[in-house]
């Protein structure tokens, strides 16, 4: 895959940032009672500050697609590629807006591009890796000259006070449905990817993924009710107020089946090594989107059992301070990556973005080059 | 287990290093079977029950009790050339020889009925799956059998890092009931890094090093064949 570049990126992080003190001044406290869980979810994933796109009283700031929008101009503002020459719209997002019609229609509607092809991808935090290998294809196959990538996410609405409330209040929640309060936050990214160099950028060289969702149950999602034996989903529940009250609504993450994450993620690193595809000493920066400082030493220690390990100076993440934005996480690190100059032409980037919904591991390869 | 001669290495050869790497997969690919079969796909989805569990000991005693004949049979077609790998294998026999004895323990404190788990056969995936490892222990010198420890010392760290506690959550049955699940935890770490020393140790051609893994994955498939006939071999 050389005939994709990526020229640009742009972020997007509404508001200031929150401190671990602060979280519960923005996201509110469930039956007025404080978290029994916080501190301890917060001390394994070590995200220091993230940012919401709710206020203080849980009113929305910034809709998701006003979070692409921004990240989106971000990109192209740097660019000399003009908006309204886009090719491909790519977009992806946990949950955008609305629940129909795609995330990337409103997307394109903020950004005035006209008769643009469009794509939305549905899923989590592999989603953006779906949207960029598309657009990248479609680069690829000469359909156009350039595609933008937007992702953006905005899980704190999912997280609010009243969300767990109405699904039975503090007493009703256990580990698995409180989890991912403490983890996920708010904000959009996005890539600017063109069929030819221009200056400094990224030569995309491969985007592989392996999806297991054959071997297991679903590990983080939304639509299955609380009771494990309950087999409907949130619409098969009479009333939208039903399938709330019986907690198919939460968003969960099943933390024992998570376990399985770090091995999946080395599992596919070990099948690209396998293949020749990728060289493990040769990757010169690391970017993982690890949604947790906890699995960070456990997929360093696998790797290292396997004689494929990556020296600890050439990981680079933002999770620790912007913290966990899941689909649009390994966006706004790169971003992060490319401002701070970190890397010289003929550096590669092994990119890495697990996603635990039902296990899809992602990985891209990158090299600087200067036209 | 002091002064044992094998212990992991600090770096392994090249062809060690990739055969690792191999094993790893298949480890990865058999996590994932595993996780296909209905009984291991209950404990994920929290609807595991307190019979699951008393059948899940029933159909481990038969091949368990086996485990010791086929361990020592492997270290005795080990000739003079290879009798450090011999030693090492012998003391892990001796580790684990009697481990039944905690498994039938475990069914009893579970309510069950020690002249049921003793009368209990082999299902048919234990019958192949003791067959198998029962041949290829008699070849000489046999390598390959690596494979085949690969996946049962792993299982014994995953039967007690993620089953035990689970069962115990699901079941409410106490660590009285999980003994033998748990007992590999606090053994098996240091059977696996003797593992990864005769990785280095064994695997000195391709040949070998193929033999290794393919051994891995027979047995891995035979032994999610056994815990698949818990509900197809009713």
């Amino acid at each position: 895959m050389t005939h994709a570049f990526l020229t640009s990126t742009g972020s997007f992080l509404p508001g200031p940032p929150v401190d671990n003190s602060k979280i519960e001044q923005i996201l509110g406290l469930v039956d007025r009672k404080p978290s029994r869980l916080r501190a301890r979810i917060l001390k394994a994933n070590g995200i220091q500050t993230r940012h919401y796109a709710i206020d203080g009283e849980q009113r929305t700031t910034h809709s998701a697609a006003d979070m692409g929008v921004a990240a989106a101009k971000h990109c192209v503002d740097e660019s000399p590629v003009p908006m309204k020459s886009i090719g491909m719209l790519s977009c992806a997002t946990t949950q955008g807006d609305m629940v129909v019609p795609g995330f990337g229609s409103m997307v394109q509607a903020g950004l005035g591009i006209p008769g643009v092809e469009l794509l939305t991808t549905h899923g989590i935090c592999s989603s953006s890796v779906m949207a960029i290998k598309a657009a990248a294809n479609s680069l690829s196959l000469g359909q156009h000259t350039s595609a933008l990538v937007v992702v953006s996410e905005l899980a704190s609405r999912l997280l609010k006070h009243t969300r767990y409330e109405a699904a039975g209040g503090f007493g009703a929640m256990d580990f698995n449905s409180e989890f991912l309060r403490w983890m996920l936050s708010d904000g959009a990214g996005a890539w600017l990817i063109e069929n030819a160099p221009r200056g400094r950028c990224l030569r995309l060289d491969w985007i592989h993924s392996f999806s297991h969702a054959d071997s297991f149950p679903v590990c983080m999602g939304i639509g299955l009710p609380t009771d494990p034996d309950d087999v409907r989903t949130w619409q098969d529940f009479p009333t939208y107020g039903e399938a709330e009250a019986a907690g198919a609504l939460l968003i969960r993450q099943d933390v024992r089946l998570l376990e399985q994450m770090v091995k999946l993620g080395v599992d596919g690193a070990l099948r690209l090594i396998e293949a020749g595809t990728l060289v493990m000493r040769d990757v010169d920066h690391f970017l993982c989107h690890y949604s947790s400082h906890h699995f960070r030493g456990k997929i360093a220690d696998l790797l290292d059992m396997c004689g494929a390990s990556i020296p600890e100076d050439r990981w680079f993440t933002n999770l620790y301070t912007r913290g966990n934005t899941g689909a649009a996480s390994i966006l706004i690190m790169m971003d992060e990556f490319l401002r701070g100059d970190r890397a010289r032409v003929g550096d590669t980037v092994l990119c890495m973005v697990p996603e635990s919904g039902r296990f899809n591991t992602a990985y891209m390869h990158f090299t600087l080059v200067e036209n | 287990m002091a002064n044992v001669p094998l212990t992991r290495p600090v770096a392994l050869t090249e062809l060690g290093q990739a055969t690792l790497r191999r094993l790893m997969r298949v480890w990865f690919e058999f996590e994932r079977a595993l996780a296909t079969v209905p009984i291991i796909r209950r404990l994920d989805l929290g609807t595991f029950t307190r019979q699951d569990y008393q059948n899940l000991l029933l159909n481990l005693r038969p091949q368990v009790i086996e485990g010791s004949r086929w361990i020592s049979r492997c270290a005795s077609s080990f000739d003079r050339e290879h009798s450090d790998i011999r030693s090492a294998i012998l003391r892990h026999a001796h580790d684990e020889h009697r481990d039944y004895e905690m498994l039938e323990q475990d069914f009893v404190a579970t309510g069950g009925e020690i002249d049921r788990i003793l009368a209990q056969p082999k299902n048919n995936g234990s019958e192949a799956l003791h067959a198998f490892l029962m041949f290829r222990s008699g070849e000489p010198n046999p390598a390959s059998m690596l494979g085949a420890m690969w996946i049962i010392e792993g299982l014994g760290e995953k039967m007690a890092v993620n089953w035990a506690a689970r069962i115990e959550e699901l079941t409410g049955f106490d660590a009285h009931c999980t003994r033998f699940l748990r007992y590999h935890a606090s053994n098996d770490d240091s059977h696996m890094d003797k593992l990864y020393a005769l990785v280095d140790r064994l695997c000195t051609s391709d040949a070998v090093a193929a033999a290794v893994v393919s051994t891995a994955q027979i047995v891995g498939h035979l032994y999610a064949w056994q815990l698949q006939e818990i509900d197809d071999g009713r």
